[in-house]
């Protein structure tokens, strides 16, 4: 994590505010030399620098804040060369939430073949033990079935996430701020579980299977 | 009251893994015939065509939420009456009141369980039941 520094302060410290006031005194009399003069473009100009004076030092934070956000995010495994690893991390959250939902559907279908065959197992002579203990089986079925309930309450939070880092990186780009740092390569380029369509150069098994042949494997 | 087992209830939720989950609820509290659609609208058309008996609805849906389809719903002449039972994550209260006031049945907070869910479904069809 990079250290956060106290915000940088919109007054001036005590020793450069008369300067500061001056420099907007003299700001003030030329806006209003321009103005009374008739020259619009003059006193735009001077009232534009007023107003960069304050908004300097908010333009600044938010310029941090954009790169420390992207630098946090930016330490997560890039599929493409440095360049918008935000979008690259919610692709990555995207694919978590289709990957639990596959997982968890899996886990329905056995639940489901695995009750019916609780029940066909019914079916047939039992005595009242191996009934008593054949419902157990078919309500443990049914509760791990309601358990994959974490797909839909999980993937509601991921998506939410996704959604607001999307808008953060949408809301830094409209500001125009200046580009964020190359992120700093914190873990040695291992990419981690393969993202569909996100990294192109990833290997199957079976790429990987012919590549070892390949060397004498 | 004697609750109709084949009432036809539909199933509204954009994951199909917790629509899957509240149908095999259903089937195992015995009521099998449902039908699924994964948002406000899709549910809109389905419950235009079909004459379902009761609705099962998420909140939190992109396109036409839970709450949009509820209120859709209370304004349409033909469907008014229908039971709308909602199950989502949402668990502020401002929200479950919203919800109460646009009329829903009941209101099951996610994640649930099967006992949660068959109270839910008795308690409606017992008032529904005192009411007629």
């Amino acid at each position: 994590m990079p250290s956060v520094a106290a915000p940088p302060s919109i007054e001036p410290p005590a020793c450069d505010k008369s300067k500061a006031r001056a420099a907007l005194v003299e700001r003030l009399h030329h806006a209003l030399e321009a103005l009374e003069k008739g020259d619009e473009a003059g006193w735009r100009r001077e009232l534009d620098t007023i107003a960069a004076w304050r908004t300097q030092p908010m333009m600044h934070g938010l310029g941090r804040l954009a790169r420390e956000l992207a630098q946090t995010l930016g330490e997560l495994p890039s599929a493409h060369d440095g360049s918008g690893e935000l979008d690259d991390a919610c692709a990555r959250l995207d694919h978590v939430v289709e990957m639990t939902e596959k997982a968890s559907h899996k886990t329905l279908d056995l639940a489901e073949h695995c009750r019916s065959l609780a029940d066909q197992l019914k079916q047939t002579s039992l005595v009242d033990e191996q009934i008593a203990l054949v419902d157990q089986i078919r309500s443990g079925l049914s509760e791990l079935a309601l358990a994959q309930d974490y797909q839909d309450l999980t993937g509601q939070i991921i998506r939410r996430v996704a959604g607001i880092v999307r808008r953060v990186h949408e809301g830094f780009a409209a500001l125009g701020l200046p580009p964020p740092e190359k992120p700093r390569d914190a873990n040695s380029g291992l990419a981690g579980p393969a993202v569909n369509g996100l990294d192109r150069s990833a290997f199957s098994q079976g790429d990987a299977d012919d590549l070892l042949s390949g060397l004498g494997l | 009251m004697t609750v109709n087992k084949n009432m036809r209830i539909l199933i509204v939720d954009d994951f199909s893994t917790m629509r899957r989950i509240i149908k095999n609820l259903l089937t195992d509290l015995g009521y099998t015939n449902t039908a699924e659609a994964d948002d406000g609208s899709t549910a809109l058309v389905a419950l235009a065509q079909g004459n379902f008996d009761f609705v099962v609805t998420d909140w939190n849906m992109p396109g036409t939420t839970g709450i949009e389809l509820l209120r859709a719903i209370r304004a349409d002449e033909r469907l008014k009456t229908l039971p709308v039972l909602m199950v989502t994550a949402e668990s502020k209260r401002e929200q479950i009141i919203e919800a109460a006031q646009a009329g829903v049945n009941g209101y099951v907070i996610k994640p649930f369980t099967a006992q949660t869910l068959e109270e839910k479904l008795g308690k409606i069809f017992e008032r529904l039941g005192a009411a007629a």
